[in-house]
């Protein structure tokens, strides 16, 4: 007798042990005590930088410099701004969580950094600002191949600019569309609308005939972030505002740098005031538009030349202004250069870009309603079964299945958005339901076994998961997956419920009961 | 004493006019298909889309912005603009302003930065742009999705009962639960996003909870009369509705901060609790207390 009793307590609290135990992986997986680290993370390093050169790298997590403690953004900002303020060559010194870096320099360290995040937890881009966009191939369809073809080009053409925080994936719709989707934080739309809708054909041409094209094969190598290669050179007054004019030096292959000797040998020589150049000029376009025209020297004529001067103009209002621009144009210019022209002519079908400042504020107001929502619920379930054990039992399953579900997205780097949180709260909705089933059933029909109770209600709650589960799946595929969160999380949600906090919350519910 | 006479009291009026209570949701129900038609005689749909769906740009100014220059100045370039303000949940402060209309972000935003007198940036607002044809898409396989999830729903009913007229009679509760909201959001002129019908497949999951357990009760357990059994899934059920409108209704109410898109899921999920409750203790009782009384179930 006593040996049974003692079985049936084990047994009794095996489900609510499976209940605990996911609640501590959930608290794992969310990593809360992330909250109390200090730092700030570089998010991306500009290549062939003195930063690059001297070993900084995305991911790691600066602590101090110059001995200054930099705990976050506001910190490291304060220190870099107050510190590069001439033209001065400055030692930096800056350590990171296991080693230390030393810079000389003119100038900022060429890096971004980021906060540290405060939990493993990811909210999407329209929480936490950013801009994505959705492309397909402007009039035909793309198969996976190209697709992933396509993603690796654009992946390189965004790290190459030097935007290191960008995600591409390949999404297919329900009719089976295949789609591009590129996603980056802290919004930069321009950039990401400029690298996108240029294929980026690259093409310098003398007359009719091509020299070279943009890419590998023909480029091996672009001077960037040089001065003695890559600059600005004079800004003047144009109509109704400045220009800037940029020019850069490139590599050619041998193979090109033959084309050059081939096609220029027959050119004649005219002969200006500036100077003696050839009667062809060589025109630079991109996607087939004229950027530039450039006068050929004399001493070029027939030669095998690899060292070719690029060069182009960016125009503004002010003379700042129109600096900026060139420099713009100067880098994607370069960017295109080097990774070449993209397979496919794009479109961009989809474009949101989404401000912090917005998904802050959602963040707060979400939180707040969370809130009333469990107490206005505690409410109505004391108000009715009168029993502040019964009350807590739910109130605490309800919490469980929202932050198991938290700990699920984090574990598998699910990007949070608005439509998932809805998600949350939905399963939460569902769950509460459940619950209700529960007690009524175990309260009610007292003649019968509380086991033959629960074991009716369970299949009350079954049906039920079953429906919500069939109901949401389509929700996987359609419209590009845009609303995915929403069923993933709210399927997390039910399958939670019904494989661990809903066991858990019979036994919790049996015990009181007993 | 009193509460019990009139709960057999109660009991004998169901008894008599079950079958005539079915009345009244079939008249709701062919008032919404009948405004439902004349909404897709007028527009070729079922419904009012927004810019996510037919194709436009929708622009959120953060802060306080004047609504009504905006909106007098925008209407002298553009037509069918909708506006909305979004407001803080303590404060009650205007937040910001949603602008949504069918053009182009580069015809949009030029506009509205000379009205504004500022320049737009990522500080200042946030931008989403649909194309024409990819809206037309998603609202297209977002029906398809529909379609699948109400098939999908249907098969788990039958699985579980195993019997047509109780089956039945929890699939039609759902079809009325999803076309009573939609002629509802109709009349309200509310623009529907894809997050909008995202919460109508919610809803075909979520709104048969309360069936289940009705049928459940009465065709799976023997205790007490039919009708003990039918009032004891109504408490609870009704119990399960409460709750659910408590969390879904203030979310809606509250959060006029949050963007459109999000506070349409519970508007939807609200309208679809309150259909329910008419389609699960009106249509679905007298269905299967009909289907009890000639199969001899007591």
């Amino acid at each position: 007798m006593v040996l049974q009793g003692e079985k049936h307590t084990m047994k009794l609290g095996f489900k609510i042990w499976v209940l605990v135990f996911t609640l501590l992986f959930a608290f794992l997986a969310i990593a809360p005590w992330k909250i109390f680290n200090s730092g700030v993370l570089i998010s991306s390093v500009t290549s062939n930088s003195t930063a690059f050169e001297q070993g900084l790298r995305p991911n790691q997590i600066i602590k101090f410099i110059d001995g200054e403690k930099v705990s976050n953004l506001a910190d490291y900002t304060k220190i870099i701004s107050s510190k590069f303020t001439s033209n001065q060559t400055l030692k930096t010194t800056i350590q990171t969580k296991d080693s230390e870096f030393i810079l000389f320099s003119n100038k900022a360290p060429e890096i971004t950094v980021s906060e540290l995040p405060t939990t493993n937890i990811k909210t999407g881009l329209d929480l936490s600002g950013g801009a994505r966009a959705l492309v397909k191939a402007k009039n035909i369809e793309l198969s996976s191949s190209q697709l992933s073809d396509l993603i690796s080009i654009t992946e390189n053409r965004f790290n190459t600019y030097g935007i290191a925080d960008v995600r591409v994936i390949s999404v297919k719709d329900l009719s089976g569309k295949n789609y591009m989707e590129i996603s980056i934080a802290g919004a930069t739309p321009k950039d990401l609308q400029e690298l996108v809708s240029k294929q980026g054909k690259f093409e310098a041409k003398i007359g009719n005939e091509t020299v070279f094209i943009g890419g590998e094969k023909d480029i091996t190598a672009v001077c960037r972030n040089d001065a003695s290669c890559a600059r600005i050179e004079i800004c003047d007054t144009t109509e109704g505002g400045y220009y800037c004019k940029f020019s850069f030096s490139i590599t050619l292959s041998q193979q090109a740098a033959e084309n050059h000797a081939n096609i220029t040998k027959d050119l004649e020589i005219n002969s200006t005031a500036q100077g003696n150049y050839l009667s062809k000029k060589i025109d630079l376009y991109l996607d087939d538009n004229l950027v530039d025209s450039l006068l050929i020297g004399e001493d070029l004529k027939g030669t095998v030349t690899t060292q070719i001067s690029i060069s182009g103009s960016g125009q503004g209002t002010t003379q700042v202004e129109a600096y900026d621009a060139a420099k713009e144009s100067m880098k994607k210019l370069q960017t295109i250069l080097l990774t070449g022209s993209l397979p496919f002519q794009l479109e961009i079908v989809k474009l949101d870009t989404i401000s912090p400042n917005l998904g802050k504020e959602f963040l707060k107001n979400i939180i707040l309603l969370a809130l009333f929502v469990f107490v206005v619920i505690s409410i109505i379930l004391f108000a009715k079964y009168r029993n502040i054990k019964i009350t807590l039992a739910v109130i605490l399953t309800m919490f469980s299945e929202a932050f198991v579900t938290l700990g699920i997205a984090a574990l598998i780097k699910w990007n949070l958005d608005a439509p998932s949180i809805a998600g949350i709260i939905a399963g939460m909705g569902t769950g509460v339901n459940d619950q209700i089933v529960i007690l009524d059933e175990s309260v009610s029909n007292l003649n019968l076994g509380i086991k033959e109770r629960i074991k009716r209600a369970l299949f009350i709650i079954l049906g039920a998961f079953f429906t919500i589960f069939a109901a949401m799946l389509p929700l996987f595929w359609a419209g590009a997956g845009m609303l995915k969160g929403f069923a993933l999380t709210t399927l997390i949600g039910v399958s939670v419920g019904i494989l661990i906090t809903r066991p858990a919350f019979a036994e919790i519910i049996k015990r009181i009961g007993e | 004493m009193e509460q019990e006479s009139f709960k057999s009291k109660f009991e004998k009026f169901h008894d008599k006019y079950y079958k005539l209570l079915l009345i009244i949701p079939l008249i709701i129900l062919i008032l919404s298909f009948f405004y439902i038609s004349k909404v897709y005689s007028q527009t070729g749909d079922v419904i009012y889309k927004d810019v996510s769906l037919s194709g436009g740009t929708a622009i959120t100014l953060n802060g306080d912005v004047d609504i009504v220059k905006l909106e007098k100045s925008l209407s002298q370039n553009f037509s069918g603009i909708s506006l909305t303000t979004l407001t803080d949940i303590s404060t009650r402060k205007p937040t910001a302003v949603i602008i949504q209309l069918r053009a182009t972000v580069e015809e949009l935003k030029p506009e509205i930065e000379k009205i504004l007198g500022y320049k737009l940036d990522d500080k200042n607002s946030s931008v989403e742009f649909s194309g024409p044809s990819l809206g037309n898409d998603f609202y297209k396989q977002l029906l398809i999705a529909l379609t699948l999830s109400f098939i999908l729903m249907s098969i788990v009913i039958f699985v579980l009962f195993r019997t047509f007229v109780p089956s039945i009679a929890v699939i039609f509760s759902a079809f009325s639960d999803i076309v009573m909201p939609l002629a509802l959001i109709d009349y309200f002129g509310i623009r529907i996003s894809a997050a909008g019908i995202a919460a109508f497949l919610m809803l075909v999951g979520y709104s048969v909870d309360t069936d289940i357990l009705l049928t459940t009760r009465v065709l799976k357990t023997k205790e007490g009369s039919l009708n003990h059994r039918i009032f004891g899934s109504f408490k609870t059920g009704m119990f399960m509705t409460t709750t659910a409108l408590v969390a879904v209704l203030p979310a809606f109410l509250l959060l006029t901060s949050l963007p459109d898109s999000f506070r349409q899921i519970f508007i939807i999920l609200s309208l679809g609790l309150l259909a329910d409750i008419l389609n699960t203790w009106l249509t679905n009782v007298s269905v299967i207390k009909w289907y009890c009384k000639v199969k001899n179930i007591q």
